[in-house]
């Protein structure tokens, strides 16, 4: 009986055919990973390449709109400034800086002004950056439907294009306009581009340090650097992934394992991101949170009442339980130290619980005789402070949720809501929005407070370099300050942690600033 | 039934949970040592002897909080179950005796049901009717009725085929009468799997919705919301997420494990599983060890 039943090859061992199985094996295994690896990279051709600097940042606040002009003037204005460039930009002290305007000047009388803009500079589309475009933006955000803009600029009548100067003509003096026509306000786009929003929407156009090349809505956006930017030596960085961040206790994980290397974070993540060996900071800015009541309703057309609630506030508390230490206390619509801040009306109306109960029983309220609803957007610990701290002195607060809230609140329909600014890059336009007739942050229109409008006026006819600016401007901080309106509660921080291979961020509080960034090796 | 289910072990354990969380939802409220909603200054405090499972970003007391949530998330799951059992057994059994419009009218409606995904139709019955847990569990509980539809109407058919209720009709017997005596006995063991199970579904339902943040108007402590606000502090207290996230397990675990026992007991292979365990358990044990190899 033959030993085996097929041919046994030449040379060739169990032990050796199982070798050469096996390095098979191998070598497929090698082939296949490196087929992945290399398909992988194929199949992200909208990321950046390896080796260029590329800043990963996830942020709460990815825009919903990419339109500047229906994005408005809110939060989110920081990610739409990487596409878009604007007249003007406000430095770290809070001056207006040429940006695509290289200069400007007023006329005698204060009521006209005129930009002058730099040569040669084109849209990532190649249209020309020119006064057109300028005056195609004004008018855009004046009469667009959905502008969320057209109340900041009534102070423009109408924009004369003149080759390379933008003539401002204005319905009054108003030396504002340089600040007002920065980063939040008027974020120029593309005439071309905006002849149909819905596109701009979907393919953003602009003249900024860069270029978007894709864009998953509410998602995504991949840029790349902006040759043509007027700035474009300073900008270090070849290629931005900005992406909306996930849950905010998992944004500190992916900054360690380098899904990210910039994301700004809830102040409750800053200790984790210390200690997972990130640069956590504190950008300056703007913010300020708010009480919104509505003085044309009970029980706030009561002054007593008012009163009641702004000593019953204690302001320590949302900075301690809110921002973790990072915040600041604020009673005004800027944090302390802002040009715009007026010292003499800093804490006029002190926590005091025991005159707050005082207050409500001479208006004939005993305690839990006032029920209010709050109603706010979404989830919010501030609600829920401000609950426990007016139910100290008596006053029943019912939390809302309205996922609808906008419609009621800005239609001033709400008696009672909360909300949080980032500011302006004028100051007067924050005054204004926050206490002026029409204010779209004034829960009581057309409520305005006595002597606001003759200070407003006034500061408008101030010039930014005249050396009583800064004193004309916190007079019309105080007059706005007698609005019954509104009872400031704290600054929250814009808190950002980075990879240590990102250079540090200049100190504006007006705007992430990426001129001079670097980012090493690493991030 | 009754007996039945707790001769298991793993029937007792289910019923101990079960009677645990009720009790928890009955008198939670008036157990927990704080008040749920009183914020202080400590805040995310660790485990100490005034705050047994420490206290959360406002400085509550997190045991009261889960104290006074209970009956939220108990209430609304047993609100989904009841509600899912009279909408979709009530049908169910009368498909099958009421002719053949109503049966194919019926079957549609459940199919229809059966497609929208219930907790998105719930954050959209929120969204439209306000925030609201009540009225979010009872639309579930009709999409989640389709359920006992089925089984209700697969049991009554098993029994309107047999030849006793035949004989019953030929007899001249009431509808009403047959299904009172022979179908009732017949769809409720079934029904009774169903019910555990669902009221388990309801629990996952709304603590979802909960952790989503809808249903519930803040401060309102629940198992759900509990469960999200701690997630936002895991680096401050990584163990906090544990006592919610092991009280939903726990109650859905129970309620699957109920849902198992009372199947198992159900019917005639119930009955024998039930009797042969008595029987093994009352024999009188062997007089020594078993040879190797086996007994025989």
């Amino acid at each position: 009986m033959p030993g085996r039943l097929t041919p046994r090859r030449t040379g060739t061992t169990p032990r050796t055919a199982r070798a050469r199985r096996l390095r098979t094996a191998a070598l497929s295994t090698g082939l296949a990973t490196a087929l992945v690896a290399g398909l992988s990279a194929c199949g992200g051709g909208a990321s950046a390449s390896a080796g260029n600097s590329t800043l990963k940042w996830t942020s709460s606040y990815f825009p919903a709109h990419w339109d500047p002009v229906v994005s408005g003037s809110g939060a989110q204005f920081r990610e739409l400034a990487l596409v878009y460039a604007s007249l003007t930009r406000t430095d770290k002290d809070g001056n207006a800086v040429p940006d695509l305007a290289e200069s400007w000047e007023y006329n005698d009388k204060g009521d006209q002004v005129t930009f002058h803009l730099r040569s040669g500079l084109k849209f990532s589309d190649g249209e020309p950056v020119d006064a057109t475009a300028v005056k195609a933006a004004v008018e855009r955000a004046q009469k667009q439907k959905n502008s969320a803009l057209f109340g900041d600029l009534t102070s423009i009548k109408s924009v004369e294009a003149n080759g390379l100067d933008a003539v401002v003509h204005l319905t009054q003096v108003d030396y504002q306009i340089p600040q007002l026509l920065g980063q939040r306000v008027l974020q120029i786009a593309s005439p071309k581009a905006a002849k149909s929003p819905t596109e701009l929407d979907r393919n953003p156009v602009g003249a900024g340090p860069f270029i978007v090349t894709q864009l998953v809505p509410g998602t995504k956006a991949v840029l790349k650097k902006n040759p043509d930017y007027w700035d474009a030596e300073n900008i270090h960085i070849d290629d931005v992934e900005l992406t909306s961040a996930p849950d905010a206790s998992t944004v500190v994980s992916g900054l360690q394992t380098g899904v990210y290397n910039f994301a700004d974070i809830d102040p409750s993540q800053a200790d984790a991101a210390k200690k997972a060996g990130l640069d956590v900071f504190v950008q300056p800015g703007f913010n300020a949170s708010n009480i919104s009541l509505n003085i044309n309703k009970a029980p706030f057309d009561d002054d007593r009442v008012v009163d009641a609630v702004r000593h019953a506030i204690n302001r320590q508390e949302f900075v301690d339980k809110l921002t973790f230490g990072y915040g600041e206390t604020t009673d005004q619509p800027f944090p302390e130290g802002y040009v715009a801040y007026d010292p003499q009306s800093a804490d006029a109306y002190p926590y005091d619980p025991a005159k707050a109960k005082k207050l409500l029983a001479e208006a004939g309220h005993p305690s839990g005789d006032i029920k209010l609803d709050l109603v706010i957007p979404a989830e919010d610990p501030q609600a829920e402070i401000v609950q426990s701290q007016l139910a100290k002195v008596g006053i029943t607060v019912t939390i809302k949720i309205d996922k609808n809230w906008a419609t009621p609140f800005f239609a001033k329909d709400l008696t009672f809501s909360l909300y949080g600014t980032t500011g302006r890059d004028s100051a007067l336009q924050t005054l204004t929005a926050h206490f002026g007739p029409n204010g779209p942050l004034n829960l009581s229109s057309p409520y305005e407070p006595e002597g606001f409008e003759a200070a407003v006026a006034k500061v408008r006819r101030t010039p930014l370099d005249a050396p009583d600016y800064a004193q004309v401007l916190q007079s019309a901080t105080r007059a706005g300050l007698e609005s019954k309106a509104l009872v400031f509660t704290y600054s929250s921080p814009n808190l950002i942690a980075k990879s240590k291979a990102i250079s540090g961020l200049p100190k504006n509080p007006a705007h992430i600033d990426w001129t001079g960034v670097t980012i090493g090796a690493g991030s | 039934m009754v007996r039945r289910v707790l001769s298991l072990t793993s029937g007792r354990i289910a019923v101990a949970v079960l009677a645990v969380i009720a009790l928890l939802a009955l008198f939670g409220p008036l157990l927990a040592p704080q008040d749920p909603l009183a914020t202080s200054e400590s805040t995310l405090a660790p485990v100490s002897g005034a705050h047994w499972l420490g206290t959360d970003y406002l400085g509550r007391d997190v045991l009261s909080r889960l104290l006074d949530g209970s009956r939220v998330s108990v209430l609304g799951a047993l609100e989904v179950a009841l509600t899912a059992l009279v909408v979709g057994a009530v049908p169910g059994i009368l498909s099958v005796c009421l002719g053949r419009a109503f049966e194919w009218f019926t079957l549609r409606l459940a199919d229809t049901l059966v497609a929208l995904p219930f907790l998105l139709f719930a954050v959209a019955v929120i969204a439209l009717l306000g925030n609201g847990l009540t009225q979010a569990m009872l639309v579930t509980g009709v999409l989640v009725s389709p359920l006992f539809y089925r089984v209700a109407r697969a049991a009554g058919l098993s029994v309107a085929r047999s030849p006793y209720v035949e004989a019953a009709l030929i007899s001249g017997a009431s509808i009403g009468w047959i299904v009172r005596r022979h179908v009732w006995a017949k769809v409720l063991p079934p029904l009774a799997v169903a019910l555990a199970q669902t009221i388990g579904v309801g629990f996952v339902i709304v603590s979802s919705l909960t952790f989503l943040g809808i249903g519930v108007q803040p401060p309102a402590p629940t198992w759900g919301g509990l469960l999200a606000s701690d997630l936002g502090y895991l680096s401050h207290r990584p163990w906090a997420p544990l006592a919610p996230a092991v009280l939903i397990m726990a109650t859905v675990w129970a309620a699957n494990l109920l849902a198992d026992a009372v199947r198992d007991v159900s019917g005639e292979a119930g009955r024998a599983l039930v009797d042969g365990r008595r029987a093994r358990a009352h024999r009188p044990g062997p007089a020594g060890p078993a040879p190797l190899g086996g007994a025989s």
